[in-house]
């Protein structure tokens, strides 16, 4: 009725030799297959969420053009947002190494390379954090009503600021959830939970992280270059 | 086949149906028969689909023991052609309602424009010369003001709102357009030369108004975009006039000179929407009720008191936040600009009235009043013509006339 | 995977009540959680009605009327916090907006696919459970959640937005508690989502070995049509909302005029996941219909692709027709654009109902409570179908929108449509994940009251929108007063209906025959398992030895030849050739 091989419980062997695929699957590579299958639904519900905001700036780009481009580039630095770019890069570059420890079964490199990219994140953060939003907030260049109008570029500075927090927020808000499941990932690799066959959880962490990342890829020169 | 159908259709479209609106513009006489076409097409498929089920479901009902016959389980014509057919007739009323629907977006060069502004929860149509309308009548237990609107040339509305988006509904029209706070839109219209009312006068002996068919009392104006408490109430009544009664209406509702205070404080009193609001039975509304607080002395939110006399409500009138009466949460926008000095102090000695002490002295001091624009309209005019009152809007307000 | 005690009905309670509770508080079994969404979407579906009801008995007057000084109005005296009163009008607009959101939002999106598709899809797939179990229960728990913020809005003052949350007005009344209640929308959409990539999913790597996409039941097309539109439809919602949160809570104007943001554009998002949301309501109804259709009638499903095709394609135009909710406040050239798309999905739905009055054909068609409410819905769906023409040409719809007429075509689409195959689906399956039978009689009746009492309810509806009666209106002017009181008696027949399926169910529940493996004679998976189903659902994996619908020539399960004969072999080799 089945194809499942007798599942093998030696508990010499590594957790992910041992891996039994839950009661339903017919077979570990169903179960696998299906894993990623959900993971890119899931990274299809993140691009739309986002595409809200996408399409909130181009419409108001498109009502107030002068306005938004004076705004862009008096309350943004496009140094601290290239900084932010190529250390996400540099993150994303990073878990790929990591899923290649896994296939390779190399569970330093599992290990290493996630903590390198959980310090990118971090980094990321910080920044985000102590050099755009603090200075900010402490300025007045808030979102919509709270706005400090004394520095105004144009009539609607503030919109442009409320695309600017609510878009940049939730996506900070992905990186902070991307921390979470990186170390998460982590304790399990430490645990040689990863092998070269099993290393399905690995690579969806690997591919939320790189949905993150893709969506600053937008954000960046639309909101401090162009 | 779209002029046959729509033949058919225009006979039995502006006919006045019990479940289909009477037509009052010229949209109607194209709109209507694309309406009466889709509704028979639609017709037609739905009583042919009901009547196979029906027949199917008695002529196949199971009987214990015998087997289905088999049948085919798809027929590529038949399939194709309950595709195609409907797709055709989907494609012409698509193509006749946009070309219906273009005719009624771009107003004509020579309409007459209309600015319109919705507010939670009364309509503001501002004519010519700046003149809003005075006239009321009482619809589904509100007063709403009453529009006119001309048969000879087209009106083009254009329109804005000061809170929430409203949407400027006038069914027999048979047009909408929703109303935006920060923008303007537009809808225009062009009335049947079919007059519902005629307006007799001229500017001495004041303007009647006067309704042509006994059975049509004019056209409903709704608002067709969820605003709130009021929504249902923010209406209005759309008459039509020919082109020389739709200039006498315009003088009608431009000169209120020889209306006393009084009347015309109850007459602003619906016209301006207060009564969106504000009762004059002593009910508890969105704002607080008029009947009876004249010198009284109200308590605000802020702690402070005040007695309510002509300078606190015309400081009502022009800032409405300033003072709000405890127990109710400020919903009133600005009116400055909107209603001039004499316009305040009449919804002020309307006010006074509704006090019962002080009726008389506010029915005295509106006379006075009256009389004293008399002698100013009449110092340049010959003197010693005994010029009569024009009667105001409403009969049944029972103006009283002054005589002197 | 051991046998034992896992063949024993999913419903079977275990040693003691205590770990009865748990087996469902924290169980990963699809059907359990289906039943226990299939309770919650009914009591939602109650609480919805019985806000209809009131809202209908609000307009058997046409006045207005204030609180203070009413006469024969039921609606109690209320005073808030700050000693404001509420006017009949306020607690009209709550009830409808109250009866809007939680029909919308906490009974019709989940009601199909979060209950009935739970508990069969995995079955009809021929699997033990969906892809993802404990996404599934998250998904349950998730939904409570989102339940606990309506319930919370709903008793600390309600809203009166109406259920879709137009900006300004939604970011600037005081009334109610629309940020809990946006919050709570914004919730339930993370439970939808996760069901839809569940079953999504599960479809794609569940199916038992042999099963093709073209051996799919449609209710299982149906079903990965409107998880498809779930995933992703649901997220832009879900940022809209998010927005509408944030302008209430920091005044950010994205939406707010005042600050110069474009209310406009709040409409946009919306109607990008409302439209389709529209489908997510009605496909799964679509596939109940085909199921019942193909099962009552013992026939193979006319054009089976044309179907499964047809929901697939109304998925994906569904993303692409919003626009038509805008007609009076859009572009001209908008406007014409999505004049034309809309036309697009109606073609697809036309051929559907084509080929379901096709199905009956040459058929058997056992008239029982489930065959009754496919043909209501085919009688009710098809007139939601044929009003819709009207709204989407261009020149009558700007008459129409926003009035009666809309509010007739969509309760004919939504209510006649998937409300009513809900029920019949209830019915059909009822004996399945039961295991027992219902009072047919009985339910036979409920089923014509319903019918009649929802048509008399709302045909007068379309008559008052032809004379332009706006919808959302507390008070009304005196000419409507006859259509509205027809349909306000039509809601109590509609009403009573339902009351006599509740007790239906419930005598069945207590006192009901045991229910055969195959009362009705079906050929999908859900009928080969036990009535009700064991915990893995099948004790031998099942095995495709027919298609879903082949009634000419598959025996169903279960049952006697006597009961169920086939048709003379050399005939059907004639009509469907040798295969």
């Amino acid at each position: 009725m089945s194809t499942v091989p007798a599942p093998t419980l030696d508990m010499d062997l590594p957790p992910h030799a041992r891996h039994v695929p839950q009661a339903h699957w017919r077979n570990a590579k169903d179960e696998a297959e299906a894993a990623k299958l959900g993971m890119w639904l899931f990274l299809a519900t993140e691009i739309l969420l986002f595409s809200g905001f996408f399409c909130a700036y181009a419409v108001f780009r498109m009502m107030y053009p002068g306005n938004w481009h004076a705004a862009s580039s008096y309350y943004l630095d496009w140094r601290i947002g290239f900084a932010n770019t190529i250390v996400l890069l540099l993150s994303s570059f990073t878990v790929v190494l990591a899923i290649r420890g896994a296939q390779t079964n190399r569970n330093w490199m599992i290990v290493v390379n996630l903590a390198i990219t959980n310090l990118c994140a971090i980094f990321f953060l910080v920044v985000k954090l102590g050099w755009e939003y603090w200075p900010k907030i402490q300025k007045g260049e808030l979102p919509g009503a709270n706005f400090d109008y004394g520095n105004a570029q144009g009539s609607h500075d503030h919109i442009f600021l409320s695309v600017y927090w609510i878009s940049t927020a939730t996506h900070g808000f992905h990186v902070l959830v991307g921390i979470f499941v990186i170390t998460w990932a982590m304790i399990k690799a430490m645990n040689k939970h990863y092998g070269p066959k099993h290393y399905t959880s690995l690579e969806n962490v690997g591919l939320y992280w790189h949905i993150v990342d893709v969506i600053w890829i937008f954000l960046f020169p639309l909101l401090y270059l162009v | 086949m779209i002029t046959q159908f729509s033949m058919l259709a225009s006979e039995i479209g502006p006919q006045q149906k019990f479940w289909f609106r009477h037509n009052a513009s010229t949209f109607g006489d194209t709109i209507d028969p694309i309406y009466f076409y889709i509704f028979w097409v639609s017709a037609f498929f739905f009583v042919l689909l009901m009547a196979l089920m029906v027949y199917f479901g008695i002529v196949y009902r199971r009987k214990p023991g015998v087997a289905p016959q088999p049948s085919a389980s798809h027929n590529t014509f038949l399939e194709l052609s309950w595709s195609v057919i409907p797709t055709i007739l989907m494609a012409v009323m698509f193509y006749w309602g946009f070309k219906g629907y273009i005719g009624t977006r771009i107003a004509p060069a020579d309409a007459e424009t209309i600015y319109v502004t919705g507010q939670k929860w009364f309509w503001t149509l501002e004519y010519p010369g700046g003149v809003t309308t005075k006239d009321n009548e009482r619809i589904a237990d509100v007063d709403v003001p009453v529009f006119a609107v001309p048969t000879d040339r087209p009106v083009n509305f254009i329109m804005t709102s000061t809170d929430v988006i409203h949407s400027f509904y006038m069914p027999a029209f048979r047009t909408k357009r929703d109303v935006f706070p920060n923008r303007y839109t537009n809808l225009w219209v062009k009335a049947l030369d079919q007059p519902t009312h005629r307006v007799v006068g001229d500017t001495t002996k004041g303007f009647t108004v006067e309704q042509i068919d006994e059975k049509n009392k004019g056209y409903f104006l709704f608002c067709a975009e969820y605003c709130g408490d009021q929504h249902s109430q923010m209406g209005g009544r759309i008459i039509v006039v020919d082109g020389p009664s739709y200039q006498n209406w315009i003088q009608k509702q431009s000169d209120t000179s020889n209306i006393d205070l009084v009347t015309l404080g109850k007459l602003l009193w619906s016209a301006k929407g207060c009564n969106a609001c504000h009762s004059i039975d002593g009910n508890k509304n969105t704002g607080p009720t008029w009947k009876g607080i004249w010198g009284e002395t109200h308590e605000f939110q802020d702690g402070s008191k005040i007695k309510v006399d002509l300078n606190y409500i015309r400081e009502s009138i022009l800032e409405p936040a300033a003072h709000v009466r405890t127990g109710f949460s400020n919903q009133m926008v600005s009116y400055a600009g909107r209603v001039n000095e004499r316009e305040i102090r009449s919804i002020a000695t309307f006010i006074m009235s509704l006090n019962d002490a002080h009726t008389a002295e506010a029915q005295a001091e509106a006379e006075a009043e009256l009389a004293e624009q008399k002698a100013l309209k009449e110092a340049p005019a010959a003197p010693g013509t005994p010029g009569t009152p024009g009667t105001p809007g409403t009969p049944a307000d029972g103006a009283t006339a002054p005589k002197q | 995977m051991s046998a034992g005690h896992h063949d024993v009905s999913y419903l079977a309670p275990k040693e003691t009540l205590f770990k009865t509770v748990w087996s469902w508080v924290y169980t990963i079994d699809h059907k359990k959680i289906g039943v226990m969404y299939l309770c919650a979407v009914l009591a939602m579906f109650f609480l919805g009605g019985v806000f209809a009801l009131l809202l209908r008995m609000e307009l058997w007057e046409p006045t207005k009327t204030t609180v203070e000084g009413v006469t024969g109005t039921f609606l109690p005296t209320v005073n808030t916090a700050d000693g404001q009163q509420i006017t009949v009008n306020n607690m009209y607009n709550r009830m409808f907006s109250l009866h809007g959101t939680i029909m919308v939002f906490l009974f019709i999106i989940p009601s199909i696919p979060a209950a009935l598709g739970n508990i069969f899809l995995p079955i009809m797939l021929g699997a033990k459970d969906v892809a993802f179990p404990r996404l599934n229960l998250m998904s349950w728990y998730t939904y409570v959640f989102g339940g606990v913020f309506a319930l919370y809005s709903l008793i600390a003052g309600g809203v009166e937005t109406g259920w879709t949350f137009y900006t300004p007005y939604s970011t600037t009344t005081n009334w109610g508690n629309v940020t809990s209640m946006v919050l709570a929308a914004f919730i339930l959409g993370f439970s939808s989502i996760f069901t839809g990539m569940n079953f999504i999913v599960t479809v794609h790597k569940l199916r038992v070995p042999g099963m093709g996409w073209f051996d799919m039941p449609l209710f299982v097309w149906a079903v990965y049509a409107t998880a498809i539109i779930q995933v992703l439809a649901t997220p832009v919602l879900g940022i809209t909302l998010l927005m509408v949160v944030f302008e209430r809570l920091f005044h950010i104007g994205i939406f707010d005029p005042a600050l110069g943001g474009d209310p406009v554009l709040f409409q946009h998002f919306f109607w990008f996941y409302s439209h389709p949301a529209v489908y997510i309501m009605i496909l799964p109804g679509f596939g109940i219909i085909s199921e019942i259709l193909a099962v009552h009638c013992r026939k193979r499903l006319f054009g089976y692709r044309a179907i499964a095709f047809s929901s697939i394609a109304i998925a994906a135009i569904s993303f692409l027709v919003w626009g038509h909710h805008m007609f009076t406040s859009e572009t001209a050239v908008a406007n014409v654009v999505f004049s034309a798309l809309t036309f697009l999905v109606a073609i697809p739905t036309a051929i559907k109902v084509f080929n379901w009055v096709a199905t009956m054909y040459k058929s058997s068609i056992s008239w029982t409570t489930p065959m009754l409410y496919a043909a209501a819905f085919l009688f009710c769906f098809t007139i939601g179908g044929l009003t819709g023409p009207p709204l989407a040409t261009l020149a009558t719809d700007i008459h129409l929108h926003d009035t009666y007429f809309v509010v007739a075509h969509f309760h004919y689409v939504m209510m006649g449509g998937t409300v009513l195959a809900f029920v019949g689906g209830l019915h059909h399956w009822w004996p399945k994940f039961t295991g027992r039978m219902y009072n047919e009689n009985w339910a036979r009746l409920g089923c014509i009251l319903v019918f009649i009492g929802f048509n008399v309810t709302f045909f007068t509806q379309f008559f008052m929108g032809t004379l332009g009666m706006p919808r959302r209106y507390a008070t009304y002017v005196d000419e409507f007063t006859t259509w509205h009181q027809v349909s306000t008696v039509g809601s109590w027949i509609l009403g009573i209906g339902f009351l006599i399926h509740l007790m239906v169910f419930l005598q069945s529940l207590v006192a009901g025959r045991k229910a055969g493996a195959n009362p009705w004679g079906g050929l999908t998976f859900e009928w080969e398992a036990a009535s009700p189903p064991i915990e893995h659902n099948f004790s031998h994996e099942p095995v495709m030895t027919h298609g879903p619908y082949d009634y000419d020539t598959a025996l169903p399960p279960h049952c006697d030849p006597k009961d169920f004969p086939l048709p003379d072999p050399a005939l059907v080799r004639r009509v469907h050739g040798a295969h």
